[in-house]
């Protein structure tokens, strides 16, 4: 199997080396490759129709049918005041849960090397139950004991108790210092203590030797660990929700919006958040392999970044795509586009309404002036035996039947009050 | 105690101490523990306006847990049957959940660790990551666009003219667990990745040589090598299900509750702090209890949960 090393996701297994004959093997290898592919698709389908609908000047966010090519979407983000409140209160709850983690999980991965053995399963055991907790149980303690502290204080409303943000930095500092702790354990692991011992015996101090030699070895875990937490704390919901009171984050206000109206603008924070992540990724996946290689080969300088690193070529073509597409945004305008949709629906409404009277004139012809009320408007959708039922037995015998009320799906058109003659819209 | 304390501050001075000790008693002490018994505090009293705290009135009670078996004093029907079957049927859908996303993320796992190489599983990986970027909320709405009314698959399949009728998939409930199971894909892979790629291939050879079918060599090597992954994996995804409110907000039909949702409705629709804190509470027990049994049952510890 190692002999096909993948080039892309798909193709790789679906073509295995035909080198024997179809053997049981073979067959299993079929079913691995295609299982990916279904799998990826699963992965990679709602986020694609997502960004589809983005950018589709339906109102309705929908991927089919497509009407026109609009970045309206875009803007009417863009102009979100809640949003961009969201955004800055995000980042001011980012900043605090970072150093607040960041610290906390870094005291309380070194303390872990501390401990003596026999206590040491009920620390971590503690320590780690943060990540094991529901989010909103999280909150929830935050919010009550906080409130609490701030009762018994006698505190006013206006204090620091009482401030969402401020209680959204603990909740969430509460399980984001755990993924730190993690991660700094990583890499203690890592670390040989004895680095340590040899600089206290040269007669370093002990803070000396935090600063000049542990804190050094920890600074990629300090980098990677503050990213963590800040993602952590970005998309965080379920801490956030209970805590934040009247103020908003962006991730409460998105929920929000996706939760009362429905909204292609939603998409359009997600096509941006999809971009910008993959940049991220790519970036950083071809930054450690141009690292890998400059320590091998020592080629330096953006050449050798891009060369035989798809990864690099990716992220930066990505970039140079989305500046495109701003640049287009700025130029496309969508409004004869969207014009000539609307004037089509108009005209199918019309023709609707036309043959609508077409049959409403025939039957009068063939019942006699008294049968005014239309029977079971309701039934048949358009196109398709539509008003089938009008010639059935019954509406012949001029019986009694009863209105049905028009169909939401399709309003106005076979509403009772659009057969009548003259009621254009 | 004070051997632990001296030996502290000798082995790292007194700056490193006292920093090591006050983040882990803050840390301990004001995030973890205390909240938690604030929260219990809460649900044992009664949910009294604030001019009446501390006063006589003011006294521990489990009414709070009575009305989550029983109902309002006086109930007709004995049980308080809304909210026990809202509980049951987030216990019974996150294990659903949970069982579905082992299964799908086995294969994916096991093909990562053991054949994928190279690029390939470089690319795999990255594949796997980039969804998780993005927000939960964004995720659950993508399955709205995609289960909706007007959504893709409706749309679809009235244009095939498969049905004449939108299917209610939002109704039915298929939208959640679809978005349920998708949103914990990547909590299940990577303890299943580690687990399973510490497995020495040597061992699948000599399984492959004595004869195994390739089912047996996964029941009787791989899956039992990979158990404590399994376990972490499963638990993980189970705590999250249970505990998931964004999902089930976007995504829950409109007569279908999730139980954190009910927790979410007593303090923000019907304002009872004490209620809500007693259903949170009972929703940390369901979950611990679950995680030690998953530990008891399948005999992990929980140092290997989390990694």
């Amino acid at each position: 199997m190692s002999q096909h090393s993948a080039a892309t996701v798909d193709a790789a297994p679906a073509a295995p080396p035909v080198r024997r004959a179809w053997t049981p093997e073979t067959t299993i290898r079929v079913f691995v490759g295609a299982y990916i592919v279904l799998f990826f698709a699963y992965l990679f389908g709602p986020l694609i129709i997502m960004s589809i609908t983005a950018f589709n000047s339906s109102s309705f966010p929908r991927a089919v049918p497509w009407e026109c090519l609009t970045f309206e979407w875009f803007a009417k983000a863009a102009a979100d005041d809640r949003l961009r409140m969201g955004l800055r209160n995000a980042a001011v709850i980012g900043a605090g849960v970072v150093s607040l983690s960041v610290t906390l999980g870094l005291a309380g991965a070194l303390f872990l090397t501390q401990v003596w053995p026999r206590a040491r399963a009920t620390y971590y055991t503690v320590v780690i139950s943060p990540i094991l907790m529901p989010g909103v149980v999280l909150g929830i303690s935050t919010l009550l004991f906080w409130d609490r502290i701030a009762k018994t204080l006698g505190a006013s409303t206006d204090t620091l108790f009482y401030n969402g943000i401020f209680l959204t930095i603990l909740g969430q500092s509460c399980f984001i210092s755990s993924y730190c702790m993690l991660v700094f354990i990583a890499r203690l692991q890592r670390f040989d203590m004895g680095l340590v011992d040899a600089a206290l015996d040269l007669g370093a101090t002990n803070a000396q030797a935090f600063r000049k030699i542990l804190l050094p070895f920890l600074k990629p875990a300090v980098g990677s660990a503050a990213v963590l937490a800040f993602l952590a704390s970005f998309e965080n919901y379920n801490t956030t929700v209970f805590t934040i009171s009247h103020y908003n984050t962006f991730t409460t206000e998105v929920a929000q919006k996706a939760r009362l109206g429905i909204d292609p603008s939603i998409s359009s924070l997600a096509v941006v958040i999809i971009v910008l992540s993959l940049i991220g990724v790519l970036a950083h996946e071809g930054w450690s392999r141009y690292a890998a290689r400059r320590e091998k080969t020592g080629a330096r300088g953006p050449g050798a970044f891009f060369r035989g690193n798809p990864a690099a070529i990716m992220s930066a073509l990505i970039v140079v795509a989305g500046l495109g597409t701003m640049w287009a945004a700025q130029h496309h305008s969508a409004a004869a586009c969207k014009a000539e949709v609307l004037q089509e629906k108009l005209e199918i409404q019309r023709r609707l309404r036309e043959e609508a009277a077409q049959r409403r004139l025939e039957r009068q012809q063939q019942q006699g002036p008294a049968e005014s009320v239309p029977a079971r408007s309701g039934i048949g959708s358009p196109g398709r035996g539509t008003f089938g039922d009008v010639f059935s037995p019954e509406s012949l015998r001029g019986a009694p039947t009863p209105t049905a009320p028009a169909e939401p799906r399709t309003p106005g058109v076979f509403s009772p009050d659009t057969l009548r003659p003259g009621t254009g819209q | 105690m004070t051997r632990l304390l001296a030996g502290l501050y000798h082995r790292n001075g007194a700056g490193m101490a006292t920093f090591m000790l006050a983040g882990v008693a803050f840390w301990i002490v004001f995030l973890i523990v205390l909240p938690q018994l604030a929260m219990l505090d809460f649900s044992l009293r009664y949910d009294l306006p604030p001019a009446r705290i501390g006063g006589p009135e003011d006294v521990y009670t489990f009414d709070n847990y009575k009305f989550f078996l029983f109902g309002h004093p006086g109930n007709p029907e004995g049980w308080n049957f809304v909210d026990l079957r809202v509980f049951a049927r987030t216990i019974v859908a996150a294990a659903l959940v949970t069982v579905l996303n082992l299964a799908i993320c086995y294969p994916i796992a096991y093909y990562l660790a053991q054949s994928a190489s190279g690029a390939g599983a470089r690319a795999i990986a990255i594949a796997l990551i980039v969804p998780y970027w993005i927000n939960e909320i964004l995720r659950a709405f993508a399955f709205r666009i995609i289960f909706g009314d007007a959504g893709v698959i409706n749309t679809v399949l009235k244009l095939l003219g498969l049905v004449d009728q939108s299917i209610d998939f939002i109704r039915m409930d298929v939208a959640l667990y679809a978005g349920l199971t998708y949103a914990y894909l990547l909590l299940m892979i990577f303890p299943l990745y580690n687990a399973i790629e510490s497995l020495d291939r040597n061992q699948l050879e000599a399984a492959r040589d004595l004869g195994a079918p390739w089912w047996r060599i996964h029941w009787r090597v791989v899956i039992p090598f990979a158990k404590p992954g399994i376990t972490s994996g499963c638990t993980m995804v189970f705590m999250l299900a249970a505990g998931a409110l964004a999902v089930p907000q976007v995504l829950g039909g409109p007569s279908s509750l999730w139980f954190t949702q009910l927790i979410y409705q007593s303090f923000f629709d019907f304002l009872n702090w004490a209620r809500g804190a007693a259903y949170a509470v009972i929703l940390l027990v369901t979950c611990t209890l679950v995680v030690l049994l998953m530990m008891r049952v399948f005999k992990v510890r929980l140092g290997e949960i989390g990694r």
